[in-house]
């Protein structure tokens, strides 16, 4: 295992599930649950005859930031593209689980606990959704991740990070949607069908997946960041999640309740102006959109250095 | 078609044991990982391979020989986790998992 100092300026891109969940929480504070020594792979891949891993390419783990106890979930993406099947499916619902047993049995012992001292998850996605080889297995993995994120809802805040080389897509594209706050790079993506998926259903005509200019500028952080599908876009190194993560870790449920993308009333109205504009303005790319938003020059965005990009920046709001 | 598990022992000689268990690598395409647990069986490293390729049981003994042989490891077993590693990733995932595990 690297040290904690040299990980902190490490790429986040580069650096696999393991040193990332070691990296996202204080030096020292890393305990993994349910790890590879205790060797709970996938059977279903055993009878297909495709390879394994001792941890089914998901890390999941309990570690600190400041005073804040933080319950990590880190996928893998060079193990099966990231896919979740039935056992690092498992694994999420229960480090989620956890966290929100050891809240509640927290707050019943400690009535005045401040915002800090709550537990959150983080989880950090490098997936591309269901684990087709496992299919039912891993569509109800996911389903399940669903109905905890809703048990942790108004109770343990959960954190998506992405800045991963998959980036997030299919249905955990969806399960990122609907956590508390959504934290990337701008080399992460996100969405929901991926772009070689769209270009062999509909074509190249419609979305060429061999334009990496495209697909970055469709998915990636930057314009993810534009359009408000994520709350923090920070620089490509573990040390600038984890800062990340550490003010987040001090905020009130309702800062987090305002961040969500979903889940009222109101977010679904907000929504719906959104497919209204889209409708409206029938953007040919998404520079159309960020010149909406009030940016004179959308071009000079895409090669922009972070800071500055932050610091001009005009965001969408619908 | 199902994975294929080699299992076999190689004689340790130099007396390097493993202080703690150590884990290292990903099983991405073309890689592996492997788990060093040290095993007290008069010096032999005993190794356990779960692959998806068949026929090349003698080429891995011969890389697992030759790490051992380099290493000095004794008294370990080794579980690995392969998905088409080529005999020069597998001997330099050992290799780093040795560091790592001398590092602790």
């Amino acid at each position: 295992m690297p040290k904690w100092n040299d990980l902190q300026g490490r790429s986040f891109l580069e650096s696999n599930a393991r040193d990332r969940a070691v990296g996202l929480v204080d030096e020292g504070t890393f305990t993994e649950l349910a790890g590879p020594f205790d060797r709970f792979y996938s059977p279903h891949l055993e009878t297909l005859g495709e390879a394994v891993e001792f941890d089914d390419g998901i890390v999941t783990g309990v570690g600190r930031v400041g005073v804040t106890p933080v319950f990590v979930i880190s996928q893998e993406g060079k193990f099966i593209g990231g896919s979740v099947g039935e056992v690092g499916g498992a694994k999420m619902v229960n480090a989620i689980r956890l966290a929100i047993e050891f809240h509640d049995t927290l707050a019943a012992a400690h009535p005045d606990l401040t915002d800090a001292e709550k537990p959150i998850v983080v989880i950090s996605f490098e997936t591309g959704g269901v684990r087709l080889h496992e299919s039912n297995a891993g569509l109800l993995a996911h389903a399940e991740v669903m109905d905890q994120l809703q048990k942790a809802r108004g109770k343990v805040p959960v954190i998506a990070v992405i800045g991963s080389k998959v980036g997030c897509f299919g249905g955990m594209g969806f399960v990122a949607a609907a956590t508390d706050c959504i934290v990337m790079s701008e080399f992460g993506r996100l969405g929901l069908t991926g772009p070689e998926v769209i270009e062999q259903e509909m074509g190249k005509e419609e979305f060429d997946s061999g334009d990496r200019a495209l697909v970055f500028r469709t998915t990636g952080g930057k314009h993810k960041y534009i359009v408000g599908d994520c709350n923090y876009l920070v620089a490509d190194t573990l040390g600038a999640f984890h800062d990340q993560i550490a003010e987040l870790a001090t905020k009130s449920l309702a800062d987090f309740e305002a961040m969500r993308r979903i889940g009222s009333p109101e977010k679904v109205a907000q929504q719906l102006r959104g497919v209204a504009l889209a409708a409206e303005m029938q953007p040919k790319d998404a520079r159309d959109v960020w010149a909406h938003a009030g940016n004179a020059d959308p071009v000079a965005l895409t090669d922009m250095p972070l800071p500055d990009f932050l610091a001009q920046v005009k965001r969408l709001s619908v | 078609m199902s994975l294929n598990t080699l299992t076999f022992s190689v004689k340790g000689d130099a007396g390097a044991a493993l202080k703690a268990p150590v884990h290292h690598g990903v099983v991405g395409s073309g890689d592996m990982e492997v788990l060093m647990e040290p095993k007290a069986q008069d010096g032999a490293v005993s190794v356990s391979i779960v692959t998806p390729v068949a026929g090349f049981d003698d080429l891995w003994k011969r890389v697992l020989q030759t790490f051992v042989s380099q290493s000095g490891l004794s008294d370990a077993h080794l579980d690995i986790n392969d998905n088409n590693a080529t005999p020069a990733v597998v001997l330099l995932r050992l290799r780093q998992a040795m560091t790592e595990a001398q590092a602790n």
